[in-house]
Formats: C-alpha cells, sequence, structure tokens
C-alpha cells in the first residue's frame, strides 16, 4: 500500500475553469470572434436589449446568439426571429454557464464568418460573477425596478464587468432610483466599469451601447487587446 | 445551488491535479473558504456528498478552514474585519472598501496516494 501524501496545492477552487477559460479565449482571438458575456437578474431585460442590439448592429457585424437557461428555449425562438445565428443551452439546473458548456455552445453555434457572439447567461446576479465562460468582455443589465443599491448587495457582479447598462429608464419617474448613486457604487466595486443608461423597449441611449460594443469587437479583431 | 456549482468545479481542478500527481486515491482535502467570498460553509459541507457523488472524489473528506474577510477603508485607511463591522468603517462609516484577505476558495491540501 502506496503511503498517503499530504500535497500542497493552493489553487483557486476555479483553477481549472480559468485554464479552460483562457483556451476559450485565445480560440476565439485566432478566429477573430468577440465573445460577450451577458449577465443580469431574470427579468432585467437581457432579451429584449439583445433584441435591439442585434437591430442595430445586424448590418455592420456577423451576428450569433446563446441563449442559456435552466429550461426552455423561448428566448431563442425570440431571437432566431430577427435572422441571426441562435442556440438554445440548456444548463441542466446549473445556475451559471462555465468555460466548458460556453466551448460547447460556441462548438454548437459554429463561429465560422461571425464577428460577435453573445452569451445570454442565466438570469442570476451570483454564480454566474463566478465562473469565467472564455468571454472577451463582460456586460450587465440593472432595470431601474431593481434598484440602486444593487452594486453593494452583489459586489463580485459588479467587479467583473466591463459595462453596466441601467435598463428601463423611461420608469424612472415611478421610482425611487438615484443614478448618480447608481454610478457611485458601480465605481466603488469596479472604477473602470462604464456605466450607460438606456431603454430597450423606447431605444433611448442604445446607440452610446452598440457604439461602445461595435468599438470592442473592432479593437479585439484589430488586435489592439 | 451556487454551493454546488462550485464545489463541482472543485472536482475538476483537483481532477487535473490528481493526474498531475498520477494519484490513485485521494482521502481528504482541504479548503481555504474567505469570509468574503460568499459562499456559507455550512452549505459546502451538506452538498459535498452530492457534488463527488459517483465521481473519484466519493468518499474523501472535507474539510474546511475560514479565512477572515479582512478590508481597509478607502477613506480614512482603516482596518478591520468586513463581515463583523457589516461592510462598513467603524471609523468613518464609508462603505468605500478594499477587501484585503477573505475573497477567495483555494484548494489548499489534497491528501491521497
Amino acid at each position: 500500500m502506496k503511503e498517503v501524501r499530504v500535497l500542497e496545492i493552493k489553487q483557486s477552487i476555479f483553477a481549472d475553469n480559468d485554464r479552460e477559460a483562457d483556451k476559450v479565449r485565445s480560440e476565439l482571438k485566432e478566429k477573430k470572434v468577440f465573445l460577450l458575456n451577458l449577465m443580469s437578474s431574470p427579468g432585467s431585460g437581457k432579451t429584449t436589449t439583445l433584441t435591439r442590439t442585434i437591430e442595430q448592429l445586424k448590418d455592420r457585424l456577423r451576428i450569433g446568439i446563446m441563449e442559456a437557461d435552466i429550461d426552455s428555449d423561448v428566448d431563442a425562438r425570440t431571437i432566431a426571429e430577427l435572422g441571426v445565428r441562435t442556440i438554445q443551452l440548456h444548463t441542466g439546473g446549473m445556475c451559471h454557464l462555465d468555460a466548458d458548456m460556453t466551448r460547447q455552445g460556441l462548438q454548437g453555434i459554429g463561429t465560422d464568418e461571425l464577428d460577435l457572439v453573445v452569451l445570454e447567461n442565466v438570469g442570476n446576479l451570483v454564480c454566474p460573477a463566478e465562473f469565467d465562460t472564455g468571454a472577451v468582455k463582460n456586460a450587465m443589465i440593472l432595470s431601474v425596478p431593481e434598484g440602486h443599491d444593487k452594486p453593494l448587495k452583489y459586489p463580485l457582479m459588479f467587479s467583473i464587468c466591463d459595462v453596466v447598462l441601467i435598463n428601463k429608464v423611461d420608469v424612472l419617474p415611478y421610482f425611487d432610483f438615484d443614478m448618480d448613486k447608481c454610478r457611485e457604487y458601480v465605481h466603488m466595486r469596479n472604477p473602470n466599469a462604464q456605466v450607460i443608461p438606456i431603454c430597450a423597449r423606447t431605444g433611448e441611449g442604445m446607440e452610446a451601447w452598440t457604439a461602445w460594443l461595435e468599438q470592442q469587437v473592432r479593437a479585439w479583431q484589430n488586435d489592439d487587446q | 445551488m451556487h454551493e454546488l456549482g462550485i464545489l463541482s468545479a472543485m472536482v475538476k481542478t483537483i481532477q487535473t491535479v490528481a493526474e498531475q500527481e498520477q494519484l490513485q486515491r485521494i482521502e481528504k482535502i482541504v479548503l481555504q473558504v474567505g469570509e468574503l467570498s460568499g459562499v456559507v460553509p455550512s452549505y459546502l459541507e451538506s452538498c459535498y456528498p452530492a457534488a463527488v457523488y459517483k465521481t473519484f472524489m466519493e468518499n474523501t473528506a472535507l474539510e474546511l478552514e475560514i479565512v477572515p474577510g479582512i478590508a481597509r477603508c478607502n477613506d480614512c485607511g482603516a482596518e478591520f474585519n468586513a463581515v463583523a463591522c457589516d461592510l462598513q468603517c467603524p471609523e468613518c462609516a464609508s462603505q468605500n472598501l478594499t477587501a484585503l484577505s477573505g475573497r477567495d476558495l483555494v484548494i489548499k491540501e489534497i491528501q491521497g496516494c
């Protein structure tokens, strides 16, 4: 019988996922495909925001959408009607996507002749923040009815996001949502995060968001990142 | 659910290490759980058997070490336990803090042969 060894590992629990995510990113870099990981809580308007985004960008970028949900394919059907390449991923009960599942999704959708793939992550502000999917940039949507204090309550999510979209600004008059406080709280968690107020329903602010996104995609394709 | 997904990620990371180190059998793992990691230690313990069920880690023991969540106030420079102080500086009441320790989930040790 072999003797029991004690191995001092000192590795993050997520080490394997982080390595896999780096691999996904370098493969995407080679193919000049930009992957955006879009996160939010349920009901913040991810699918509506995506619909508007696709409408504004589909003549300039070749777009694919990966819809991740615990179950159903209602989101994928909505997006497919816009005429972009779409795949529905089921997480089998899991509340987030990891790098391995993202790779399977990318294989399923096929990244040839695409500029931008958006991964619509499972609606959840906790678990998706822990798992690097291999995306080039992380975006999240915070909607006005959720309240301006969310960056304080979900610090990890806000600290990993490159851009925070504040959605549903058309209902600001009806809620005690303080936009300045919200910006301050986001920047406490992440000084480099862009904060862009939008209303996906009316289209307000959408140009600022799609301009940011298109610029990120071009920079990635032109080796500026 | 949160803890179960995290433990499933851990099983994959340990599998990679076990292959590199040519471990045939794992007896015990020691995890360091930061107080600011967002993970509840008792939930980790209770869903551990489900996370390792039918994997090469079935029947292994789990030991947890808690790492205190120490933060520094970005306004007055005070250092304190962020959890005990409810994420607020006890000196100047600022919520503008930087975590110094306790954010991570680390596999400290694997015992096996």
